[in-house]
Parts: structure tokens; C-alpha cells; sequence
């Protein structure tokens, strides 16, 4: 496609007050020659987008340059369908909005006697000026250097899920997908569906008015699962590998408990070391155990097993095992028998009355113990949360449902009810037999009848207690089955197991409160307990929503598009082989590890698994990877675009990196609160700080810029960024940029990251302002003008 | 057991205090609210909060023995500012019923009076009783057989035309003093066995008085004439006046009671006496006090019953019995004076059987009140437990 490029500045919102549009219009019709640039005062009225669409209809304009407000807003405006090339340039929000317009200035004239008078007079700023036009003439390069994209495209996307786990989570997930269409397949390792849930006397409460223990809803679940024409269910089955990626897994099953060549090989010693980032070489969950030597040789990751089923998205509902509360000894855990889990208890009461485990009696007085309390520690049990309180007293309301006068006390450090569960803990509450107080649990310890006496200090009554019981029951956690498998046995380069469990105690890493759900894996969900300990009804809500991800996964790798969180972007990295040194960097810093290298190094990208962050382009050394409308060249064009004053006009010139996620939204936010900063400095939006290629920074320091800041997400464990490691691998760069700066004998302070979060908008002149601080300290570049 | 001491919840007490009207106990969930807007509690260890843990964990021991259930006068300031709607000032009614159950003799007697379904037996006692006089003073002969003794056939007697006099032609005094005498001294064992065994219980909890109990009732005694600590309430300030009146009014009648004793035996006076008499000025004043103190008292409850709350069968049974003393007390010198027999004498009767009701019930009734929170409060003093202000 011949590019034909147009101009478009709108001078609107302030924008034809604060600048100089006709100067503006220069930069076009002068500098770059583009004959079509037109201004008009309002761009996004009916009038304005008319003026650009008989562009394009007379002229044949099909790459249109907007300078108006962010790219942020009016997109649907300035839609001008997929076959036209559309960039913005914020000349609204980054420069009006955000710089003053005029600026005052000492004067000197005669007066009338012909004296020298020095007289204050307001002029335009034309540091705002400057700053309009090398945003225009950023944008324009950016046209120039933007190709249309091609969607990666598969064929035969298999529009089937499955689902790893028969557990209400797993039945549910199954069934919702199902309704909808889908085919699903459960893959059980237990010789029957319903997980925990089916060990369940009553599940607690789901609907208004969240007073009262409901019936277990699990056999009606089983039900209607088997009872699908849609669904399929595998029992006594596991993963054995899944090799591909979304819309073509390949998945490899076996039957539970055995070995099979399709396992996920283990890792060479010497691979290990060289292969893994120092980092992850210490990760036990990642690391496949060294196997025996009968064991079955395994195939290597990239052999595809003919006989595995193709599918195109995987929800895993592994669940999880009950935490072993045997490590608090003052508990007597496992060494009296009457001190037992809440899981055995449920077990226990499904199966009639309460009754104690020593010798089968009525157990009709038992203590709760929320938290182990000891040495005045607050935590509660391992892996307990809400849901540990709302089994206690699920728990405590079955022993007076058994016994008119039983008696359930409750100790706890925390009771956790959130939301309509506050409805719950207030009926158990008022149920007479019930006795709740907060305390610290000091010991448990058995009396000659098997009974146990507990005592508790630090109580709401005040005081040091010991009461007598039948029993005591531990609030122990689900610990996810994450913790202990790797569950989704991935042949990928990265390991079989998703990463980083370790931060989050086995859980899947994902950003909960944004993308739940979401995985380091893309195609591959987690919903239920192995993804945070949830309630039976918390599992049936979070199976839905994960069952949707999945399927809104395959549809987007049915039409080429990136599923999360570029959702809809058609752009895929390209690899120009033949200049490839095979140094692994790529392989290794995807966060989401889409590429798998060969016995050689050389990558293999599996473009389905791509989130599109770009990480790899930053990682590449030798630059061979690119997007067709994001590439090394297209944003060092545009580094090379700013007109950068010579020294004797006093004037910085600072180039600032920002995330498109979190700091350019904020950017947006801090002009529409029209807070004020430097004029001094040009932004250019990437998809990640990952993908900063350091040649940029290079490049802006060789054309005299005086600075580079680069702006993204928080990094660390409770990471911001949106591709989870690209801010953190862009910190470690930055250690290189420093030591070639060093090189050049250019002060390391020159460039610096900045963490920053879309609600912090309001620090934006703070921020930008304490950088110009610094680069007015260290002064101008000296390699300006060069 | 190292440090902690055995406690042993009992669960009927839970259920008995919640089934006395202080159903909403369990709602509590400790923000001390309580304690913190009551304008009686004492600095330290402030009620009710602690209170409502303790009945909450059936500790009952902690209830019984502790005078602070009944320094507490249910002002009823907790009740509407608790924020989930556990109402302190009912359930500490509540608790103070159940401890008056508690130290009741017999104890059967306390069950029964606590308990609407008794409530039928309760009155046939003296229904019975008087009934029972009937034959011994010839109510069931007609008069032409009596021989001009009195008072008579019955049904002659009410519709008789003469001047009505009831202690002449319905009930002579010897037998009203002798059901009385017998009921008070009941009421007295029984308050008496109530109240050592309380004070056991307090002594035992809180250890011996400091200063002299003497001192202790005197002062108790001055705060009791003022209703000091009664009129500190806020949201139920009307309700210190009302049982003002109430208590005013009981004094007022005591001194007319032992005044009319002093007429009958000591100088032989033989009612009715005139309007004139100082004795009877005095009684009807006692009598219009306490009518408008009761009166009083029921409206201030409906008019706070949603802050406050309805209050509970035992609270309204002792209402209902004053109420019905003074009205058919009123009534039935109204009836007497304008000469209705037919009327008078049944008004009569029933007036008889509430005070019956009220003196042979009152160590088991909310009357009961009177004694153990005197009690409480003394102790209370003797060891310095009072708000300072």
C-alpha cells in the first residue's frame, strides 16, 4: 500500500489560543512536505471529521495525522475503518492543557524623552510552541514508519476447552461453556466428580438472605454435567503435557498416578545453569525433579505426541489439599485424636452427627480455633481466610442442628465476613450455643477421658480461660494443588509449571484485583481454590467468569487478535532470523513464555501465547525483532524527529519513555486537571518499559538530548505492570545504560526510571519537575551539536 | 492447666436471659459503645459491655455477684445507641430477672412468676383464699337464718341498698389481717433467704465491705429520696419523675397502712373513716400520686418503647398489678361513697387479690427490685464502686 499522508490539527479546546496553528501547519507543509494539512476549530464536529474524510475521498489520504487531544478519547471519532492508518498527536492534553501560552518578558524601548524604559510585556510562550510542533513531528514519522498489520492467523482454531478439575469449580466452568456452545472436556484424577464440595454436609449460604446453611448443591451439579451432551469427562485421568498454545493445545493424557514418555522431560544439569536466569534457577516449584533411572525416557518438549487431543483453551480448577496444621505442637495436632481439621469435620458431619473420632461418642462441646496464636503471633492457620471463618461457622451452626444442647466456642484473632457473609456471622451469632470470642489459643491438651481442655488468653471476656470439650476443631487452609504439581505440565521452554509460585505461596501469579483469572499462561485459566481459597458459591461465580476468558480467548486467536491485555491488537512480533545470534534473552524474558528455542537457541515464537508486550524487541541485542506498526526504527526516527536547540539557547531538551498502561493515562489525567510542568520535555507512549530498547536512549544522548526518564509500573511483588516483569526487567537494563553512559562520560543520572501508578497523576509536575532538577545540575549534554 | 481459669458456659442461662426478654443479647459484638455513653456506670471496669459477654458466654457466677447489674437503673442510653441493636438495657432487665429467680424461695416460686403460663395459678391462690372466707362469715346463708349477725348472704350484701361498709358487711378485718400477715411473712422469708444468700454472693465476688454498712444505707437511702442516679438517664429522662410519683406514692401508702393499723388496734377506731381525717387525706393523696405515677410510667414506655424497647412480660406484669391496685383502690372508695353496692363490693374483692398478688409475689416479682437493688447499691458504696462526679 502507497502511503498517502494528510494532516489534520484541530484547533479546538483551547488549542487554537495556545498555539499558533499556521506556524504549526509549517512543520507539515514545510518540513515534511506534506501537502495536505488542514486546520479546522473544531476536528471531531461533524464539519471537522468531513474535512478529513473529503481528504480522503478526493485526495486519497489513507494515513491521517491528527493533532488534537489524546489518542485516549474520540477514538471512535476518528475511525476511520482498518484499511487507513490513524495517528494521533496530543497537542490538547500533553501541551494546551499542561504549558502555559504566553509568558512574560522585559522589554527595552524609549520613552518618550527618548530615555531606555525596561517594560514587562506579555508575549506567546514559545516554549509551548516548540513543543506542538515536535509532537507533530513525532506523529508524522510515526505514520511514515507505520505499516498495516496482518493478523497472525491459524487455521482449524479449536473451539473446545478444557477443564482440569471435576470439583464444583471444574463442573461449573464445564457446564456455563457448555450452555454457551463450546465443547469442554473435564480431566478428573479421582475415580469420581465433585472434589471437596461432594465431602460437604451444607454449603454455606449463596443467595438473600445469607442467614441460613443451604443444601450442598453438588449432586445436582454432578448431574447436570454428565447429563451434557457437550461435555466429556475424563476420570482417573492427568496431563501427562500440553504442548502449542491457544486455539492449538495439544494435549497429551495418562492415566493418574502413572508415568508416560509424554511427561515433561527433566532439565539437563549443565542446561539448567546456563539455560535459566540466575533468578529462576533457585525456583523449587519450576524445577522437575531428577527422576530415577528406571523412570520412562521422555520426549523432548518439542516432539508433538500424535495421539494428544487438540483444544483450544484450558480452565484449571485443580483445587487444592487441606494445610497440614501439624507444625503448631501446643495444638496437638496428630497426637490426640481429638484435635482434627475442619476437613475431616466436614467429612465427619456429612456422614451423620457429630461424633468424636477417639472412641465415636457425641461430640456435643467443641472448640474452633481460628488461629494457632502462639507467642502472641496474629496470623491465622496457613492458607486461612474468610472462608476458614465461614466454615467454623458453618461448623459451629451443625453442632446445635445435632445436638439441642451443644455448645461450639469459637476462637479466633480474626473473623473474616466480608460483604453479605456479615449476614451469616450474625445469625451464627445469635444462635444460643454459640460462643464467640476473640483470644489467643495457649494450649490444647487431653484429659483422661479423651476429652481436651483448651486454654485461651487474651479473651473479649477479659481474662485467662480454660474450657473442657469433646473435641477441637483447626480452621486449616486449602493449600492450591499449584503448590505441590505443576498441574498443567506445559511443554514450554519456561517449564512446565506456571512461574514465580513461590511469591505467592503456590498460587498462580496474576494481578487479582485487575485480571483475575489471568495467568502467566496465556490460554490457560485458573478459577476456584487453586487460584484463592473461595466458598462453593465464590467457585461457581469465579468458574463462570474463567469459563468466559476461555472463551473469549479462542474466539480473539480465531481472528488473530491478542486476547489480554492488548485485547483486539492484530500487531504480532517478527524475527528476522538470519541476524539471529541465538543468545536466548528472548526466550528467556518473555513473562508469558511464548517462545520456545531449539537444541541451537534459535527461538521458535508460538504467536498464539504473545500478549504483544514487546519485551522481546527491548530484550534483542541485535534488534531483529519488530512489530509491523512498532518497531526499533520507528521510535528512534522519532527520537531523532525533536529538534533539539543548540546550547547557546538555553534550552533542555529531555526524551521521556512512558507506559501506554498506567503513566500515559495519568499524563492524560494531569492535563485535564490542567496541572502545569516543563516544557522541556518530549513523551513518547510505548506498550511496556520492557520493550525499550536501549539503542533508543542511545539515541536520544547521541542527538543532545539532555536526558532520558523512562516512566512505567510499580515492579516487585505487588507489582502494577500490565506484562507483569516489563518495568523490572527494564530496571535491569538500566544497570547496562548507566555503565555504557559511563563509557561515554556521560553522568548516569541523566537517565533514570520512575515508577508510577494511574492514580498518581497528581505528582506528574513533582516528578517531571525534580528530573529537570537534576539534568539542570549536571547541565547540558556535551555531546550536543556533534 | 497453667493459668487459665475453667470456666463452664451454661447454656439454659444463655437461653433463659434471652427468653426474659433479652432476646437481643447475642447481638452484641463488643464495640463498647455501652459503656460508653451510660451516664451511671462507674469509671472502672464500666457496665454493660462486660455484662454482655458474660451472659452472651452463660458466666453467670460473674452476673449473680456483681452489684453492677443492679447499679444500672436501664436508662436505657445504651439501648438507643447501640449500633446492632442488641439493647444492654433489656438484657440487663433480663439478667436482673433471672438473678431475682435465681435467689427466690422457694424457688419454684421465682420460676413461676417469671413465666406467663403460671400466671393463672398465681391468681387463683388469693381468689381461693378469699373466696374461701365466704362460708366462715355466712356469705352463703341467706340473712333471715344469720339472726341479725353480718355480714350475710352474698347476694343480699351486693344488692343491698344500705351504706356499704366492706370491712363490716364483705370482709372483716380478722380475716383480711390474717392472709395479709400471712403473706408478708412469707414475702419476708422469703426476701430474707434472698437476700443472705446474695449478699454471700456479693461478698464473695467482690469482697468484704471497706467502709460501715450503716453509713452505706444512709447514703443509699438519701440517694434513693432524691432518685440521684435515676435522673442522670438521657434518652428515658421523664422515667425518674414517673417512679418518682410511683415510689412516693407506696411510701405514702405504707405511712396510711401503719396509721390505720394505729386506728384499729390501738385506738379501736372501726372504718370507714371520714374524708376529713388526716390518715385518709393522706391516703388519697398516696393514691392519686401513684395513679398518675403509673400512669406515667406506661406512657413514658410506649413513648420509648422503639429506642428503648417493649420491655418484657415480667416489666408489664408488675405494671398491670400496681395499676389494678390503685385503680380498683380508687374505685372502690368512689363506689362506696356514691353508694353503688353491686359494684363496690366485686371492685373490692379484686383490689383485695392485686394486693394479695403484689405483697405474697414481691420477692419473686420486678417488686423484688426494691430490696435487692437497696441491697446491691449498699454494697456497692461500702466498697467505693460508684461513679464519681
Amino acid at each position: 500500500m502507497e502511503k498517502k499522508l494528510g494532516v489534520y490539527i484541530c484547533g479546538g479546546c483551547s488549542i487554537g489560543e495556545g498555539l499558533n496553528l499556521e506556524k504549526l501547519s509549517l512543520v507539515a507543509t514545510k518540513e515534511y512536505k506534506i501537502p495536505i494539512c488542514k486546520t479546522h476549530p473544531a476536528l471531531c464536529g461533524e464539519e471537522g471529521v468531513g474535512t478529513i474524510k473529503t481528504g480522503m475521498e478526493a485526495e486519497g489520504v489513507n494515513t491521517i495525522v491528527i493533532a488534537a487531544c489524546s489518542g485516549r478519547v474520540k477514538y471512535d471519532v476518528f475511525d476511520f475503518g482498518p484499511a487507513n492508518i490513524v495517528e494521533r498527536v496530543n497537542i490538547r492534553e500533553q501541551v494546551v492543557w499542561s504549558h502555559d501560552w504566553t509568558k512574560q518578558v522585559k522589554v527595552k524601548t524609549k520613552d518618550a524623552e527618548g530615555k531606555d524604559v525596561v517594560k514587562e510585556e506579555t508575549q506567546p510562550n514559545d516554549d509551548t510552541q516548540m513543543l506542538a510542533e515536535d509532537y507533530l513531528r513525532m506523529g508524522i514519522v510515526k505514520a511514515q514508519k507505520t505499516n498495516q498489520v496482518d493478523p497472525y492467523l491459524i487455521e482449524n482454531v479449536e473451539r473446545n476447552i478444557l477443564v482440569i478439575g471435576g470439583g464444583i469449580t471444574g463442573l461449573t466452568a464445564a457446564i456455563e461453556a457448555a450452555k454457551t456452545g463450546y465443547e469442554v472436556t473435564i480431566v478428573e484424577k479421582a475415580a469420581q466428580l465433585g472434589g471437596y464440595a461432594a465431602k460437604q454436609r451444607k454449603q454455606i449460604p449463596t443467595k438473600a438472605p445469607y442467614t441460613n446453611l443451604e443444601p450442598n448443591s453438588i449432586q445436582e451439579k454432578i448431574k447436570e454435567a454428565t447429563s451434557n451432551s457437550k461435555v466429556t469427562i475424563k476420570l482417573n485421568t492427568e496431563i501427562a503435557r500440553i504442548s502449542g498454545g491457544p486455539g492449538q493445545f495439544d494435549v497429551s493424557f495418562k492415566p493418574a498416578g502413572t508415568q508416560s514418555k509424554w511427561d515433561i522431560p527433566p532439565k539437563k544439569k549443565e542446561e539448567e545453569s546456563k539455560d535459566k536466569p540466575a533468578e529462576a534457577a533457585e525456583k523449587p516449584a519450576e524445577e522437575p525433579l531428577e527422576l530415577p533411572a528406571d523412570q520412562i525416557k521422555c520426549e523432548d518438549i518439542l516432539t508433538s505426541d500424535p495421539d494428544a487431543e487438540r483444544f483450544g483453551a484450558v480452565v484449571v480448577a485443580a483445587g487444592g489439599r487441606p494445610s497440614d496444621p501439624s507444625q503448631f505442637e501446643h495444638l496437638g495436632f496428630g497426637k490426640f485424636a481429638n484435635v482434627i481439621t475442619n476437613t475431616m469435620l466436614e467429612e465427619n458431619a456429612a456422614k451423620g452427627k457429630i461424633v468424636r473420632p477417639s472412641d465415636g461418642k457425641e461430640a456435643r462441646t467443641v472448640a474452633f480455633i481460628q488461629s494457632p496464636g502462639l507467642n502472641g503471633d496474629d496470623s491465622d492457620f496457613p492458607y486461612a481466610s474468610s472462608v476458614t471463618s465461614m466454615i467454623s461457622l458453618k461448623q459451629a451452626n451443625y453442632l446445635t442442628e445435632d445436638y439441642s444442647d451443644g455448645k461450639a466456642y469459637i476462637f479466633y484473632k480474626h473473623m473474616r465476613t466480608p460483604g453479605h457473609y456479615e449476614n451469616f456471622y450474625k445469625s451464627a451469632q445469635n444462635n444460643p450455643g454459640i460462643f464467640l470470642s476473640r483470644g489467643e489459643v495457649k494450649s490444647v491438651s487431653e484429659n483422661a477421658d479423651k476429652g481436651l481442655t483448651v486454654e485461651v488468653h487474651d479473651t473479649i471476656m477479659g481474662e485467662k480461660i480454660a474450657v473442657d470439650v469433646d473435641m477441637v476443631v483447626l480452621a486449616a487452609g486449602m493449600t492450591p494443588e499449584t503448590q505441590f504439581e505443576p498441574v498443567i505440565n506445559l511443554a514450554y521452554r519456561q517449564g512446565p509449571a506456571f512461574r514465580d509460585l513461590e511469591l505467592f505461596d503456590g498460587y498462580a501469579d496474576s494481578n487479582y484485583i485487575c485480571f483475575p483469572y489471568e495467568t502467566r499462561r496465556t490460554g490457560i485459566y485458573t478459577a476456584g481454590n487453586v487460584r484463592q481459597t473461595m466458598t462453593n458459591g465464590e467457585c461457581v461465580e469465579d468458574a463462570t467468569g474463567a469459563a468466559l476468558k476461555a472463551i473469549q480467548c479462542l474466539e480473539s486467536t480465531n481472528r488473530g487478535m491478542a486476547v489480554h491485555p492488548r485485547s483486539g491488537d492484530m500487531s504480532f512480533p517478527e524475527f528476522f532470523f538470519q541476524r539471529c545470534t541465538q543468545c536466548k534473552r528472548c526466550t528467556e524474558e518473555c513473562p508469558f513464555g511464548a517462545l520456545d528455542d531449539d537444541e541451537k537457541g534459535t527461538p521458535k515464537p508460538n504467536p498464539t501465547r504473545c500478549r504483544r508486550c514487546g519485551t522481546c524487541m527491548g530484550a534483542c541485542p541485535e534488534r531483529i525483532v519488530s512489530f509491523k506498526n512498532y518497531h526499533i526504527d520507528m521510535i528512534g526516527s522519532m527520537v531523532k524527529a525533536i529538534n533539539v536547540p543548540d546550547e547557546d539557547e538555553e534550552k533542555y531538551r529531555i526524551v521521556a519513555f512512558v507506559c501506554e498502561n498506567d503513566a500515559l493515562p495519568a499524563l492524560d489525567m494531569a492535563g485535564l486537571h490542567k496541572l502545569k510542568y516543563s516544557a522541556d520535555i518530549r513523551f513518547i507512549p510505548v506498550r511496556c518499559l520492557g520493550s525499550v530498547n536501549t539503542i533508543w536512549i542511545a539515541d536520544a544522548m547521541s542527538k543532545g538530548n539532555d536526558g532520558v526518564l523512562l516512566i512505567g509500573c510499580k515492579y516487585g511483588d505487588d507489582y502494577q505492570c500490565h506484562f507483569v516483569k516489563g518495568s523490572e526487567l527494564c530496571n535491569k537494563r538500566m544497570d547496562n545504560v548507566a555503565e555504557t553512559l559511563g563509557k561515554l562520560r556521560l553522568e548516569p543520572v541523566r537517565v533514570q526510571q520512575i515508577q508510577f501508578s494511574i492514580d498518581e497523576y497528581e505528582k506528574i509536575p513533582e516528578v517531571i519537575g525534580k528530573f529537570v532538577e537534576v539534568i539542570e545540575g549536571v547541565g547540558f549534554n556535551p555531546m550536543k551539536g556533534f | 492447666m497453667a493459668e487459665g481459669k475453667l470456666i463452664k458456659p451454661d447454656l439454659d442461662f444463655v437461653k433463659r436471659v434471652m427468653s426474659s426478654g433479652g432476646e437481643s443479647l447475642k447481638k452484641c459484638y463488643q464495640c463498647a459503645t455501652c459503656s460508653v455513653v451510660c451516664n451511671v456506670t462507674p469509671d472502672d471496669k464500666p457496665f454493660p459491655r462486660k455484662e454482655m459477654i458474660h451472659a452472651q458466654w452463660g458466666l453467670k457466677e460473674k452476673l449473680f455477684g456483681n452489684p453492677d447489674i443492679w447499679i444500672c437503673h436501664q436508662c436505657s442510653d445504651c439501648t438507643a445507641y447501640c449500633p446492632r441493636g442488641a439493647k444492654p438495657g433489656e438484657v440487663l432487665g433480663a439478667i436482673r430477672k433471672v438473678s431475682i429467680e435465681h435467689y427466690s424461695f422457694p424457688s419454684f416460686m421465682g420460676r413461676m412468676v417469671g413465666d406467663p403460663k403460671f400466671l393463672i395459678f398465681l391468681l387463683a391462690v388469693p381468689i381461693l383464699l378469699f373466696a374461701a372466707v365466704a362460708p366462715y362469715v355466712g356469705h352463703l346463708i341467706p340473712a333471715q337464718y344469720l339472726e341479725g349477725h353480718t355480714p350475710g348472704y352474698l347476694h343480699e350484701v351486693i344488692t343491698s341498698t344500705e351504706p356499704i361498709v366492706y370491712a363490716e358487711k364483705f370482709m372483716p378485718v380478722p380475716f383480711i389481717d390474717t392472709i395479709f400477715i400471712c403473706a408478708a411473712l412469707f414475702a419476708c422469708l422469703g426476701f430474707f433467704i434472698g437476700v443472705v444468700k446474695y449478699w454471700k454472693d456479693l461478698t464473695a465476688f467482690g469482697g468484704k465491705p471497706k467502709g460501715s454498712i450503716l453509713n452505706a444505707a444512709g447514703a443509699t437511702i438519701t440517694d434513693f429520696l432524691a432518685h440521684k442516679n435515676f435522673k442522670k438517664c438521657e434518652v428515658t429522662v421523664d422515667r425518674a419523675k414517673s417512679h418518682l410519683f410511683v415510689f412516693y406514692g407506696f411510701v405514702g401508702l405504707a405511712i396510711t397502712t401503719t396509721w390505720a393499723i394505729f386506728y384499729l388496734y390501738g385506738l379501736h377506731r372501726e372504718s370507714p373513716y371520714p374524708l376529713y381525717d388526716p390518715m385518709k387525706i393522706l391516703g388519697n393523696a398516696s393514691a392519686v400520686a401513684l395513679l398518675l405515677g403509673i400512669l406515667w410510667v406506661i406512657s413514658n414506655r410506649s413513648k420509648n418503647a422503639e429506642k428503648a424497647g417493649k420491655g418484657s412480660y415480667y416489666d408489664w406484669l408488675f405494671i398491670s398489678v400496681v395499676l389494678t391496685i390503685v385503680v380498683t383502690g380508687i374505685l372502690s372508695e368512689v363506689l362506696r361513697l356514691l353508694g353503688i353496692s353491686l359494684l363496690a363490693y366485686p371492685v373490692y374483692f379484686i383490689h383485695l387479690v392485686a394486693i394479695f398478688f403484689l405483697f405474697a409475689y414481691a420477692p419473686f416479682s420486678k417488686m423484688a427490685h426494691m430490696v435487692y437493688r437497696t441491697t446491691a447499691l449498699v454494697y456497692a458504696k461500702s466498697i467505693g464502686r460508684e461513679k464519681e462526679n
